[in-house]
């Protein structure tokens, strides 16, 4: 994991832009073809949502200097079928490479196959579509490191005898269950002795996770830590341990945007909570998409983006990177 | 008789006037689609690359034009059906549980999906007469019923991967029965749209069951005095309602390859604004199918090609909404059925005496 220590976003870009420019970073890694401008289409779940946004911040610098013509478009509600309509209008006009993060994994697969017939290649990130239906896929991070983090993230200041609870988004949420098993998978190898007591749904809406959060604590005063590995959820658990008048008793952490929780972990409610740097994200999709369309990227293969790192493709699955976990002595240098 | 010329303020016009399936209102949005379609032609690369192109940008709006025609009906007789678009999951939903589960033939799974949102659409008709409902909210509850049963039913993996021969219904082409030259060029889905549109303009337009739904739209009490069975007619048109929502939702889950419980959703606002601006009034008795099927072209290939030319849904989906309230305000400012502004501003200047020169 690195870490840069500016204090803007827009500072980040700017020196991840310098870092590629140094001779020193660009000699250890082949740089792409560039010579062909190409056009590269980001569609997120859904416009106007900040972690997306950060997406498009760090994809936009990157296409810049890979000679990408970038367009960020995606439907206003997290729909699917506002996802196609966008789909299928990029293949009527011809681009080279489709990048998005899918509503649902089947419902999408259709029309990106559509896609691909049409010789464009098709770069999934963050939420995965069908595998059928797409050329490679960026994995935010792997399932048992993320878990790994949150059960750290809580533990560390509840202690290992803890009873804990659970408080999610909704049933049927693909990856928060992931993170949930690797939760319980990291729980039992190392820390055998903490309960989890209770596992609640937030809906992944913040008013509804709040009265999830409440009920946790007034059912099971004896809990110390809730892991809540959603955006929405750890809002709600936060101000619920806020409200009952619980900081520094009870322990937080999550899966959300610094800069919805930047508050709670400033009082010391969360105190670390992880996630990965969505800006890079954004640049190593674009990267990826150029590897794409040279053709210049196997199922299995390894590749060095300069500024990024070193990335290995294991059956067209690119793992991103480590959690990032931030905290009150790092949570100001991220903006998102 | 100078039917432009009302009596007074609050004179009904005779309904005649309406049994053509083509008037005024058909030939300014047919102009309007002319317009859409030439322009985005010209001004979008990509919108077309020939008539195969151009009739393959059906696909992604009809599904909206199947749900359009059937909520016709409803719309006329004075009704609304808030449960389409629940109606179309629940019904794909269940037709692909009863394929992947229960191994039946996914041909007699869709039309087991069909016949079950007529059944539901006569569920919808039931509360409505029976329980004394408001359609609308009938209809809400129902729509929160039927999507709540569709989730149920969905479970957390639904079904996906249909055999070939389903997904042809979605993206599929005519192919065989029309001259080689045509292969490839004509979509399924607009056959099948087609069929329904002339059967459904047929109905209204020509038929004695479209002159009674007309007819209990315009003036529900008149048609009872009439001796005239009202209470069946509302429940046909919301059984064929129902039934044209389930075939929406069917052809949605062969051209998505597979089914959601919320895929519907988005059918409903859209198919409402498709026969509003069509020329139907939602207060019912007034409209043709012509009309509606006209606006569905329209609005259709107006968001295919604003998308094509590069807006985005944002942008798109406001201009659909400024493009309903525009038209619906010129429409109504010529209404002739007295309440127009335009007509009352014509009835002052013909009539120089006050208008209220005869109090009661």
């Amino acid at each position: 994991m690195r870490s840069h220590r500016v204090s803007l976003g827009g500072a980040a870009l700017a020196l991840v832009l310098a870092l590629s420019a140094s001779p020193l970073v660009a000699a250890e890694s082949g740089t792409p073809d560039t010579a062909k401008r190409i056009k590269v289409a980001m569609v997120p779940k859904l416009v106007g949502l900040s972690v997306f946004k950060a997406n498009e911040d760090g994809a936009k610098a990157e296409a810049a200097k890979l000679n990408i013509d970038f367009l960020y478009t995606g439907p206003v509600t997290a729909s699917a079928q506002g996802q196609v309509d966008a789909f299928n209008s990029l293949i009527a006009r011809k681009f080279d490479v489709i990048t998005t993060t899918s509503n649902n994994p089947t419902q999408l697969a259709p029309s990106l196959m559509r896609a691909m017939k049409a010789g464009i290649k098709v770069v999934a990130y963050d939420s995965d579509v069908a595998p059928a239906a797409r050329d490679f896929f960026i994995q935010n991070t792997a399932y048992p490191a993320f878990g790994k983090a949150l059960v750290e993230s809580v533990i560390k200041y509840a202690g290992p005898n803890a009873k804990i609870a659970i408080l999610s988004s909704t049933p049927d949420a693909t990856i928060q269950n992931e993170w949930i098993g690797a939760v319980k998978t990291y729980l039992a190898a190392t820390y055998p002795k903490v309960e989890i007591v209770a596992t609640e749904y937030g809906q992944s809406s913040p008013s509804q996770s709040l009265t999830a959060g409440l009920n946790i604590l007034q059912a099971h005063p004896d809990v110390t830590g809730i892991i809540a590995p959603d955006g929405a959820a750890v809002v709600g658990a936060a101000a619920a341990i806020e409200k009952l008048g619980k900081t520094g008793k009870v322990f937080t952490t999550g899966a959300s945007n610094p800069d919805a929780v930047r508050q709670y972990v400033k009082s010391g409610v969360i105190k670390e909570t992880p996630l990965w740097d969505e800006v890079k994200e954004g640049q190593l999709v674009m990267y990826v998409a150029r590897l794409a369309a040279n053709g210049a990227l196997k199922d299995n293969d390894t590749f060095t983006a300069p500024g990024l790192g070193t990335y290995e493709v294991k059956d067209k699955v690119i793992v991103f990177s480590e959690p990032l976990i931030f905290d009150a002595s790092n949570i100001d240098q991220y903006k998102f | 008789m100078d039917m432009r010329a009302p009596a007074n303020a609050n004179a009904v016009t005779p309904r005649n006037r309406r049994r053509l399936p083509v008037g005024g209102w058909e030939l300014a949005l047919t102009g309007l689609l002319a317009a859409v379609v030439v322009g985005f032609g010209a001004a979008a690369p990509g919108f077309y690359t020939g008539p195969a192109s151009l009739l393959g940008l059906t696909e992604n709006f009809l599904p909206f034009g199947l749900v359009a025609l059937g909520l016709s009906l409803v719309i006329l007789t004075g009704g609304i059906d808030l449960s389409v678009g629940a109606v179309a999951s629940l019904s794909a939903v269940l037709a692909a549980q009863l394929w992947s589960r229960f191994g039946v033939d996914i041909w007699a799974a869709a039309a087991v999906g069909v016949a079950l949102g007529g059944v539901l659409g006569l569920v919808n008709a039931g509360v409505i007469l029976r329980l004394g409902i408001e359609p609308l909210i009938a209809t809400l509850g129902t729509s929160f019923l039927y999507g709540s049963a569709a989730v149920a039913a969905a479970g957390a993996e639904p079904p996906s991967g249909f055999p070939g021969g389903f997904t042809a219904l979605g993206t599929g082409t005519v192919d065989g029965v029309l001259p080689a030259s045509l292969a490839g060029l004509v979509p399924i889905q607009l056959v099948v749209f087609a069929a329904f549109a002339v059967l459904f303009s047929a109905l209204v337009a020509r038929s004695p069951f479209g002159r009674v739904l007309v007819m209990v739209g315009y003036s529900p009490d008149a048609a009872r005095y009439s001796g005239i069975r009202t209470g069946r007619v509302l429940v046909t048109a919301y059984a064929v309602s129902g039934a044209m929502a389930s075939l929406a939702g069917l052809v949605l889950a062969s051209y998505y390859d597979a089914v959601r419980p919320d895929m519907g959703d988005v059918l409903l606002l859209t198919a409402i604004t498709m026969v509003v601006l069509g020329g139907v009034s939602i207060f019912g008795g007034e409209g043709t199918v012509a009309g509606v099927v006209v606006s569905v072209l329209v609005l259709g290939f107006l968001r295919q090609g604003m998308l094509i030319a590069g807006f985005s849904d944002m942008v798109t989906t406001m201009l659909t909404g400024a493009i309903l309230l525009a038209s619906i305000a010129v429409k109504n400012l010529f209404n002739r059925r007295g309440t127009g502004l335009a007509n009352q501003i014509w009835a002052m200047i013909r009539r120089p005496e006050p208008p209220r020169a005869n109090p009661s």
